[in-house]
């Protein structure tokens, strides 16, 4: 079986900026300003120290990490909070790029990061259905083809031409994974999706994505809640502190890492 | 297959701005359809605010300063102003401030950053010919009938529309870091309304200081677009309007190069 995803040492490494931060531009000159002034004149040193000092520290989002995802996987990832799942989930979507290391895809990748990117709150159903297919990647004849389909699943069809701000939140959320479900992509990436929605439209996610993932797909699936990584995924990685320590088909050898951590 | 490391997001820019077109065509249907929900007069605000400009102006610079406008109607000498300088005006803000608009979806979704831009652009177009429209009644209220120049016409739209995104692509770059441009921008454009022949012709600024005046890309671009409509009352000034060109050719150049440039870590210090 050929892989979908090869990750091969890919690290991201982000600047932080401490001190007065230079923020603005008054600051970032004042910096320079006196930077230039210590130089030429060594008795300015005596005036104290510079309060725009900026001091320059690297934080490495994700070390050195490589592992390869077989095609059709349904892949979890675990990790606590700044572990780098979402720094890895950046980089796979494009969104940021990484420092070092590269990515190897095979097949058209979808991102679905957070519910509702990108819907707008005056905008009807029916029109964010549109605005969001686009912004998710699809087509203006592959929404519509898909539009009744997506309304159908989003169970609000009698609602679908009223304002997205009027909507509950359990609708707006079943709105958004239904056009994020319909995308049909060769990877899909979702995270935290089921974080909103009750019991019911939970299960009816996770067996859309059971459907998607027999149609063929790879999924990487980031969730903080275990029970739904233990029953959707059959592969896992763990990442902690920007490296990866686990690598496994043993979903349940992951999750056991994870919690032990705590 | 496709491989994701640093820099390659380069490769087929523009293919992928293209594959992307409906994400343009929706962005910009938002916009044109979000603007005035909830409000009453809803699209006529497009033509409200540079009407009340011209009225105001033509009080100001007509009746009370009683500025020559070459036999021309006050009123429509100063909408012909208003018109380019609205679409300057309108563009430049948005496109400098469209990273920041535009940041939820900047962090969360994978596209070309340009698109962004590009839907402020086709805003500015419509938002322009509606109140264009408008100018139209104008002319024929006033009996104006264009002659052979009007076909210079889109070439001074075209110009006024890539000097703005040019700018407002370089103020856009460091907006994404610096927001100090925010607060500058709106006070930029109040003077720079006074400085561009909006409320009055440039015929009038003083020979020895044409050369200074016309440093001004708009002014340029505000001539020519007058000499377009009514080319036997307004001469043009050849030089002021080849610099305008040629500007406006090159902010929108290095606007691009310098946005690009920026464009990979957007979402990361926005």
């Amino acid at each position: 079986m050929t892989y979908a995803i090869k990750v091969e040492n890919l690290s991201k490494r982000y600047l932080i900026r401490l001190g007065n931060p230079a923020g603005s531009l008054k600051e970032l000159v004042e910096h320079y300003r006196r930077k230039f002034f210590y130089k030429i004149t060594p008795k300015f040193k005596t005036l104290g120290p510079d309060p725009y000092e900026v001091i320059i520290e690297e934080f490495w989002a994700l070390h050195d990490v490589s592992f390869e995802i077989p095609r059709g996987a349904k892949l979890g990832v675990l990790g606590r909070n700044g572990a780098g799942k979402s720094t890895l989930l950046k980089i796979l979507s494009q969104i940021t790029e990484p420092t070092s290391g590269r990515i190897l895809l095979n097949g058209e990748i979808s991102s679905l990061l957070e519910m509702g990117t990108g819907f707008h709150p005056e905008l009807s159903g029916r029109e964010n259905v549109f605005l969001n297919g686009a912004i998710l990647g699809m087509g203006r004849t592959e929404i519509l083809c898909k539009f009744d389909e997506i309304v159908a699943f989003s169970e609000i069809d009698k609602f679908i031409d009223v304002p997205y701000k009027h909507y509950s939140s359990g609708m707006q959320a079943r709105l958004a994974f239904a056009v994020a479900a319909h995308l049909d992509p060769d990877i899909m990436i979702l995270d935290e999706v089921l974080a909103v929605g009750d019991i019911s439209f939970q299960k009816k996610c996770l067996k859309k994505m059971e459907a998607i993932s027999n149609s063929g797909a790879t999924i990487i699936f980031v969730n903080h809640g275990i029970d739904a990584i233990r029953q959707f995924c059959n592969h896992a990685i763990v990442l902690d502190h920007g490296r990866l320590i686990l690598d496994t088909d043993d979903v349940e050898k992951a999750i056991a890492l994870y919690l032990g951590e705590d | 297959m496709q491989i994701i490391e640093a820099g390659a997001s380069n490769q087929h820019y523009w293919r992928s701005l293209w594959a992307k077109r409906s994400l343009l065509y929706y962005l910009s249907r938002k916009d044109l359809s979000v603007r005035y929900k909830q409000t009453f007069v809803g699209v006529a605000w497009v033509m409200i605010r540079p009407f009340l400009i011209m009225v105001v102006f033509t009080m100001i610079f007509g009746a009370i300063a009683q500025l020559d406008s070459n036999g021309l109607p006050y009123g429509f000498v100063v909408f012909a102003g208003v018109l380019p300088w609205y679409l300057f005006a309108s563009l430049f803000a948005e496109t400098s401030g469209s990273l920041i608009t535009n940041g939820a979806l900047l962090r969360k979704v994978h596209c070309p950053r340009l698109i962004f831009p590009a839907s402020n652009l086709l805003v500015a177009l419509v938002d322009f010919t509606v109140s264009f429209c408008l100018l139209i009644l104008m002319m024929v209220w006033y009996r104006i009938v264009p002659s052979w120049q009007i076909i210079f016409f889109p070439v001074f739209i075209m110009m006024c529309a890539c000097t703005a995104i040019g700018l407002g692509l370089i103020a856009a770059t460091f907006n994404a870091k610096f927001r100090d441009f925010q607060q500058l921008i709106p006070f930029l454009l109040q003077m720079g309304m006074y400085i561009s022949p909006v409320g009055y012709l440039n015929q009038l600024v003083p020979k020895k200081w044409e050369v200074i005046y016309s440093l001004n890309p708009l002014a340029g671009i505000i001539n020519g677009f007058r000499w377009t409509l009514v080319p036997e009352s307004i001469p043009v000034f050849i030089p002021g309007v080849i610099y305008s060109a040629v500007f406006s050719i090159l902010a929108l150049l290095v606007g691009v190069k310098v946005f690009r440039a920026a464009e990979a870590n957007f979402a990361d210090t926005i």
